[in-house]
C-alpha cells in the first residue's frame, strides 16, 4: 500500500505529478559530503562559482525576455555576488585552512551576510537574505542538490512555507498543486493559489520533511490526502473524481454568464478578489462582475523599491479596463505586520496586527501614499474605479484621506495629467470600531466593504494562525453576525452600498444570510463564484429572510452552522 | 589617476546602482578602487561596494591603476554623476 499523508485540504482539486521542493534543507547532504584534498576542494569551489554565475546569467536573460525587469535586476545582483572577488577570496582562504568547499561557501556568505545585517540602513540589512540565498545556491551546486528548475511538466510545489513571490512568478499552467507544512489557510501563498484554483493541502507540519524532491504524488485538495508514489490502481480510483471535477467545471462554465439572482428576482453582485491585473482573465472566466478587492500589496511586493506612480497607474489601468464597465475597487496599501517589506523600513513589532500598518502607514508616509492615490485617480479615467481604505477606525482618518485626495487632484491638474474627478471613496469594515461606528462613518464615505478575515479575528480576539485557538475562529459567531448586520443596515439607511470581500463571502451558506441582510455585493476569489451563485439561484429571498430571522435567534456559532447546513 | 564624486541619486547605492558600478568596472583591465568613509574597496566587488552603505551626499574618491586607468575613472565618474538614470 502506498503511504498516505494527511493535511488540511483548502483548495479542492486532484493533482497528479512530481514534487518540486521550494525550500530545501541541505543539512543531510552536508553531513554525507565526502571532501577531497585542498586542491580538489579549491577546484570544486571555483567551478561552482563559475557555473552558478552562468546559470544566473541565463536566468537574467530569460527574465528580460519575459519583460520582468525587476526580477531580472535582482538576479543580476545575485550573479555578481556569485562572481564577487571578496566572496571568492574568503571562500578560498577557508578551503586553504582545511574547510570543505560547500561549508566554506556557506561560511563565507554567512560572514558577508552578517556584515550587511549590522548596517544602519534597513535596505542593506535586508540584502543579507540575498547573500545567504546565493551562498546556499553555490553550496547546493557543489553538493549536487538539484535547483528547482521548471521543465515542461507541471509540478506540485512543496515546502514548509512558500514565499508568495515564488508562486506569483510561476505561470499557472506550470503548477498542478501546492503542499505546505504550515497550517494557515489565509497566508498569502494560499490566497494566490486560491485565485488561480490550484489544488492545495496545508498543515502537514513536520511530515512535509518526509516528502522528497521529484517524488510522484497524488494530491486531493478536498480531503487533504497526499498519496505517495501512487500505483496505477489508485490513480484509476481517482479518475472518477477527476471526471466529476471536470463535469463540475463544465457546469460552472455554463453558470458564468447567468446573474446571481434568487428565484424571486433579488440580485447580488458577485465580484472577484484579485492580486494583480494578471488575475483578471481567470476571474472573468468564472463570471465575475467587476472587482470588489484589488489587493495592491502584490504591486508593492517582490520588488526592491517603492513602485512608482507610473508603474501603479499601468497595473490599475489594466485591471479597470478589464472590468469593462463594472466597478474595480482598489484597496490602498495594506502592508505591515504579517507582510513586511524591506524598503518600507517598518520596525519589528511585538504585535503587528495591532501595530503600524495599512492606513496608519499611508497617512504617516505621504511619499508612499500620494503616488498610489494619484495612480488610482489617473487610472479612473479608463472605467469605474473606487478607492478603498484598509484598517479604518475613525472618521478622522477618512477626513485626512479626503484632504490628500484633493491635494492629489491639484497636483495632477498642475502636472497636466488626466484624472477621474468622481472616484468613490469607501472603507474596509474590518475593525470592531469601524463596524460599531458605521452609522456615523456612512455619512462620510461612498461604500462599505466588510473584511471578515480581520473583523472575525479582532472581534473574537482569536489569532487565525494559532493552532491552539483557531477552532474558535468562525464567521458565524453571533457577535460577528451582529456587527455585519449593523454595517449593512447603516449603509442601507444612508443610501450607500455595502459589500464583503473577506473569506465569508465565498461561503455559500453565509452568502444566503448576507443577501437576506441586504448586502449589495459579495467579492471573493473567483473560483468560488459559481458555488455561491448556484446557492443564491436556488433559493427565494423570502425563504432566505426566514432563515436569517431564525439564525439571529441562535446563541453560538456551532448552532448557526448546524442550522444552515441542515436547512440549505 | 583619481577623481572625486558625490553620490547624487536619491536612493544611494542600492543593489541596482551597485551592479551598474560593477558592470562598468569589470569592463576595464585596471585595478579600480573606491574610497569613502575612511575605507578603500575593490570597485569590482558588489558586496564591498554595497557594504560601504553609500547614501546620497557621500563623497567618493575613484582611483585606478593600469593601462586603461584614465578611461576607467572617467567612466565610473560619469556613471555616478548620471545618477544611474534614477532620480
Amino acid at each position: 500500500m502506498p503511504k498516505v499523508l494527511r493535511g488540511k485540504g483548502v483548495i479542492a482539486g486532484i493533482a497528479i505529478g512530481k514534487i518540486m521542493l521550494v525550500s530545501q534543507n541541505i543539512d543531510g547532504y552536508l553531513a554525507a559530503y565526502q571532501a577531497g584534498d585542498v586542491q580538489a576542494e579549491i577546484g570544486k569551489a571555483s567551478d561552482a562559482l563559475k557555473a552558478v554565475a552562468e546559470i544566473l546569467q541565463s536566468n537574467v536573460k530569460t527574465l528580460k525576455e519575459k519583460d520582468m525587469p525587476e526580477q531580472a535586476a535582482i538576479m543580476e545582483a545575485h550573479r555578481m555576488m556569485a562572481q564577487d572577488p571578496m566572496m571568492e577570496e574568503s571562500i578560498l582562504a577557508k578551503v586553504q585552512e582545511g574547510v570543505c568547499a560547500p561549508r566554506a561557501v556557506l561560511a563565507a556568505s554567512e560572514e558577508s551576510a552578517t556584515l550587511f545585517e549590522n548596517m544602519d540602513d534597513a535596505y542593506f540589512r535586508e540584502r543579507a537574505v540575498d547573500i545567504r540565498d546565493v551562498g546556499r545556491r553555490i553550496a547546493k551546486y557543489i553538493l549536487g542538490v538539484k535547483e528547482p528548475e521548471l521543465g515542461d511538466e507541471a509540478v506540485i510545489l512543496c515546502g514548509n512555507e512558500i514565499e508568495p513571490s515564488v508562486i506569483a512568478n510561476i505561470p499557472t499552467e506550470k503548477i498542478q498543486g501546492v503542499i505546505l507544512g504550515q497550517g494557515s489557510t489565509t497566508c498569502h501563498a494560499v490566497i494566490i493559489a486560491k485565485a488561480r484554483a490550484i489544488a492545495t493541502v496545508v498543515g502537514l507540519g513536520e511530515k512535509v520533511e518526509g516528502i522528497a524532491d521529484g517524488a510522484s504524488v497524488l494530491l486531493d485538495g478536498e480531503t487533504g490526502e497526499i498519496v505517495m508514489e501512487p500505483t496505477d490502481e489508485i490513480i484509476a480510483t481517482y479518475q472518477e473524481k477527476l471526471q466529476k471535477q471536470q463535469e463540475l467545471k463544465a457546469y460552472y462554465a455554463k453558470l458564468a454568464p447567468l446573474p446571481a439572482e434568487t428565484t424571486d428576482g433579488v440580485r447580488v453582485q458577485l465580484a472577484a478578489n484579485i492580486g494583480g491585473h494578471t488575475d483578471m482573465d481567470s476571474a472573468l472566466s468564472y463570471g465575475c462582475e467587476g472587482v470588489g478587492l484589488f489587493r495592491t500589496e502584490f504591486v508593492f511586493m517582490g520588488r526592491e523599491d517603492i513602485p512608482t506612480e507610473e508603474d501603479q497607474y499601468k497595473a490599475y489601468k489594466e485591471a479597470i479596463e478589464k472590468c469593462a464597465g463594472n466597478i474595480c475597487v482598489i484597496r490602498t496599501m495594506d502592508i505591515g505586520g504579517d507582510k513586511p517589506l524591506a524598503y518600507l523600513d517598518i520596525p519589528k513589532e511585538e504585535n503587528p496586527f495591532l501595530g503600524w500598518r495599512a492606513i496608519r502607514i499611508s497617512l504617516a508616509r505621504h511619499e508612499l501614499f500620494m503616488p498610489q492615490l494619484k495612480a488610482i485617480l489617473r487610472a479612473g479615467v479608463f472605467g469605474k474605479a473606487a478607492i478603498m481604505l484598509p484598517m479604518v477606525i475613525s472618521v478622522t482618518e477618512v477626513k485626512q484621506v479626503k484632504e490628500l485626495i484633493a491635494q492629489a487632484k491639484l497636483e495632477l491638474a498642475h502636472e497636466g495629467k488626466a484624472f477621474a474627478d468622481n472616484v468613490p471613496l469607501g472603507i474596509m469594515v474590518e475593525t470592531p470600531a469601524a463596524a460599531v461606528l458605521t452609522p456615523v462613518l456612512a455619512k462620510h464615505v461612498d461604500f462599505f466593504s466588510i473584511g471578515t478575515n480581520d473583523l472575525v479575528q479582532y472581534t473574537l480576539a482569536v489569532d487565525r494562525v494559532n493552532h491552539n485557538v483557531s477552532y474558535l475562529y468562525s464567521h458565524f459567531h453571533p457577535a460577528v453576525l451582529r456587527l455585519i448586520q449593523t454595517t449593512i443596515k447603516a449603509a442601507r439607511d444612508n443610501g450607500i452600498w455595502s459589500g464583503m470581500c473577506g473569506e465569508m463571502a465565498s461561503d455559500p451558506y453565509a452568502a444566503v444570510i448576507l443577501m437576506a441582510m441586504g448586502i449589495h455585493e459579495l467579492s471573493m476569489s473567483a473560483p468560488s463564484i459559481p458555488r455561491v451563485k448556484e446557492k443564491i439561484r436556488s433559493i427565494s429571498s423570502q425563504k432566505a429572510k426566514e432563515m436569517l430571522d431564525a439564525v439571529l435567534q441562535l446563541e453560538d456559532s456551532e448552532a448557526v452552522k448546524e442550522y444552515l447546513y441542515k436547512n440549505l | 589617476m583619481e577623481a572625486k564624486v558625490v553620490i547624487a541619486n536619491k536612493a544611494g547605492i542600492h543593489a541596482r546602482p551597485a551592479s551598474m558600478l560593477v558592470q562598468t568596472a569589470t569592463k576595464f583591465q585596471s585595478k579600480i578602487k573606491l574610497a569613502a568613509k575612511g575605507k578603500s574597496i575593490d570597485a569590482k566587488s558588489i558586496l564591498m561596494i554595497m557594504s560601504l552603505g553609500l547614501v546620497k551626499g557621500t563623497e567618493v574618491v575613484i582611483s585606478a591603476d593600469g593601462a586603461d586607468a584614465d578611461a576607467a575613472v572617467k567612466a565610473i565618474k560619469d556613471l555616478v554623476e548620471s545618477k544611474f538614470g534614477e532620480e
